[in-house]
C-alpha cells in the first residue's frame, strides 16, 4: 500500500488497484492541495464588497450612472458569496491558526452585498454537506429540478413570503442546537430592510432597488443554479462519489464560478475552489474508477 | 417582540416600506403620470394587489 501511495500520480497501471489503494492515492492527491491559504479569495471577498460599498457614493452623487452602478453591482452580489464559502470551511484558516481572524473576516466582509449572516451560512452549509441529496436533512434540498426551467419556476416561487423553503434554514439551526444564530439572521435582515425602507422614503427607492434589492435577488437565482442545483442534480443520490457530479458548463468555469469541479469540494471541502481544476485533472481516473458521474468533463 | 418581528417582516410592511415609493419614484422619473399626490395614488393602486396577495396568500404573484 505505502509503494503506491509513493508512486507518482501518472501511473498507467490504474486498472490494476485495488478500492483502498484508490482511496490512498486520493488522499495522496487531495492532501497536495490543503493548507494553501487561497490569498486570491481574501482579495476577492474584501475587495468585492469594498468596491460594492462604493457604488452607493458614486450613484447617489452622480458621478457613475445609475444603470452601470446596477450591472457592478448585480456582479458584486453574485460573487459575494464563494469567499465567505471558502471561510465557512476554514480553508483561509483554521481554529487556532493565526489568520483564523482573517478567515472570518472574510466570512462576515464578503457576505454583505449578499445580505447573508455568515455564521448561518456556515452552520447551514455544514448541514447541507453532511446530508447532501437528503429531501428532510439537506437545507438546499429543495434547489432539485427536473430541468433549467423547472430550476427558475421553483427559484421565483422560494422567493415568495410563504415558501415552505423559507423554514429548512432554522430547522437546521434547531437541530444542530444552533438556534441562537437566528438572531444573526435578524439582524442581517433588519438592517436590509431598514436600508431600503430609508432610502425609499428619502427619496431614493430606485437607486435602492438596483443597487442592492434587485441585485441581490438575481445573485441569489445565480448562485443557486450554479452552486446548488448544477452540481448536484438530479439531486436523487447520497453517497460519497455519487451526491455531487462534474459537468461541462455551456458557459465556461469562470462563469460558472469554478462549479463544474464542485466534486471535488464535496470529496475534499478544505481544498480551495482555485485549486479544484488541478485536483480534478490528477484525480480522474480515480473519479471514473469509483463510479463518479463527471458528464462531460 | 414577536409580534413586531413579524409585522416588520411582513409582505404589508415592505410594500409600504420600499414598494410604494419605489413605484411612485419610477413613475415620477419616467414622466409616465407627472407629479404630485395622484402619483402616489397610482402607486398605490398598482402595489396594493401585489401586497394583498402576498400577505393574505403567500405569494406576490399568487401562483406559490
Amino acid at each position: 500500500m505505502d509503494q503506491v501511495a509513493d508512486q507518482t500520480v501518472t501511473l498507467e497501471n490504474w486498472d490494476e488497484l485495488t478500492d483502498d489503494q484508490l482511496d490512498v492515492l486520493e488522499r495522496k492527491i487531495a492532501a497536495k492541495y490543503m493548507r494553501i491559504v487561497p490569498w486570491g479569495a481574501v482579495t476577492w471577498g474584501i475587495g468585492n464588497t469594498l468596491l460594492w460599498l462604493s457604488l452607493w457614493p458614486l450613484v447617489l452623487l452622480d458621478i457613475l450612472p445609475l444603470w452601470l452602478g446596477f450591472i457592478i453591482a448585480t456582479f458584486n452580489c453574485t460573487l459575494a458569496y464563494l469567499p465567505s464559502h471558502e471561510a465557512q470551511h476554514s480553508i483561509i484558516a483554521g481554529k487556532g491558526k493565526p489568520l483564523r481572524w482573517l478567515n472570518e473576516l472574510v466570512g462576515h466582509v464578503s457576505l454583505i452585498p449578499f445580505s447573508a449572516p455568515f455564521r448561518v451560512m456556515r452552520a447551514t452549509h455544514m448541514a447541507h454537506h453532511k446530508h447532501t441529496n437528503d429531501p428532510e436533512l439537506d437545507v438546499d434540498y429543495d434547489t432539485t429540478a427536473r430541468n433549467g426551467w423547472h430550476f427558475l419556476y421553483k427559484s421565483i416561487l422560494r422567493r415568495q413570503p410563504g415558501s415552505k423553503s423559507k423554514e429548512a434554514y432554522p430547522a437546521a439551526l434547531a437541530r444542530t442546537g444552533q438556534s441562537h444564530l437566528m438572531l444573526d439572521i435578524l439582524i442581517v435582515n433588519i438592517f436590509f430592510l431598514a436600508v431600503l425602507f430609508g432610502m425609499a422614503w428619502t427619496g431614493h427607492a430606485i437607486e435602492a432597488a438596483l443597487l442592492w434589492w434587485l441585485p441581490k435577488n438575481i445573485s441569489l437565482v445565480y448562485i443557486e443554479h450554479y452552486l446548488s442545483w448544477m452540481p448536484h442534480h438530479p439531486g436523487k443520490e447520497t453517497s460519497r462519489y455519487r451526491d455531487t457530479r462534474a459537468f461541462k458548463s455551456k458557459l465556461g468555469n469562470i462563469i460558472s464560478m469554478g462549479m463544474q469541479y464542485h466534486i471535488i469540494h464535496h470529496l475534499f471541502p478544505r481544498i480551495p475552489l482555485s485549486q479544484h481544476p488541478a485536483v480534478y485533472r490528477e484525480m480522474k481516473p480515480i473519479l471514473q474508477r469509483k463510479g463518479c458521474d463527471l458528464g462531460a468533463l | 417582540m414577536k409580534q413586531v418581528i413579524k409585522i416588520l417582516f411582513s409582505p404589508t410592511a415592505f410594500a409600504v416600506g420600499f414598494l410604494w415609493p419605489l413605484v411612485a419614484q419610477t413613475l415620477i422619473a419616467t414622466n409616465t403620470i407627472g407629479t404630485g399626490w395622484q402619483v402616489w395614488m397610482i402607486a398605490a393602486l398598482i402595489v396594493t394587489p401585489f401586497a394583498a396577495s402576498a400577505q393574505l396568500r403567500g405569494s406576490w404573484i399568487w401562483i406559490r
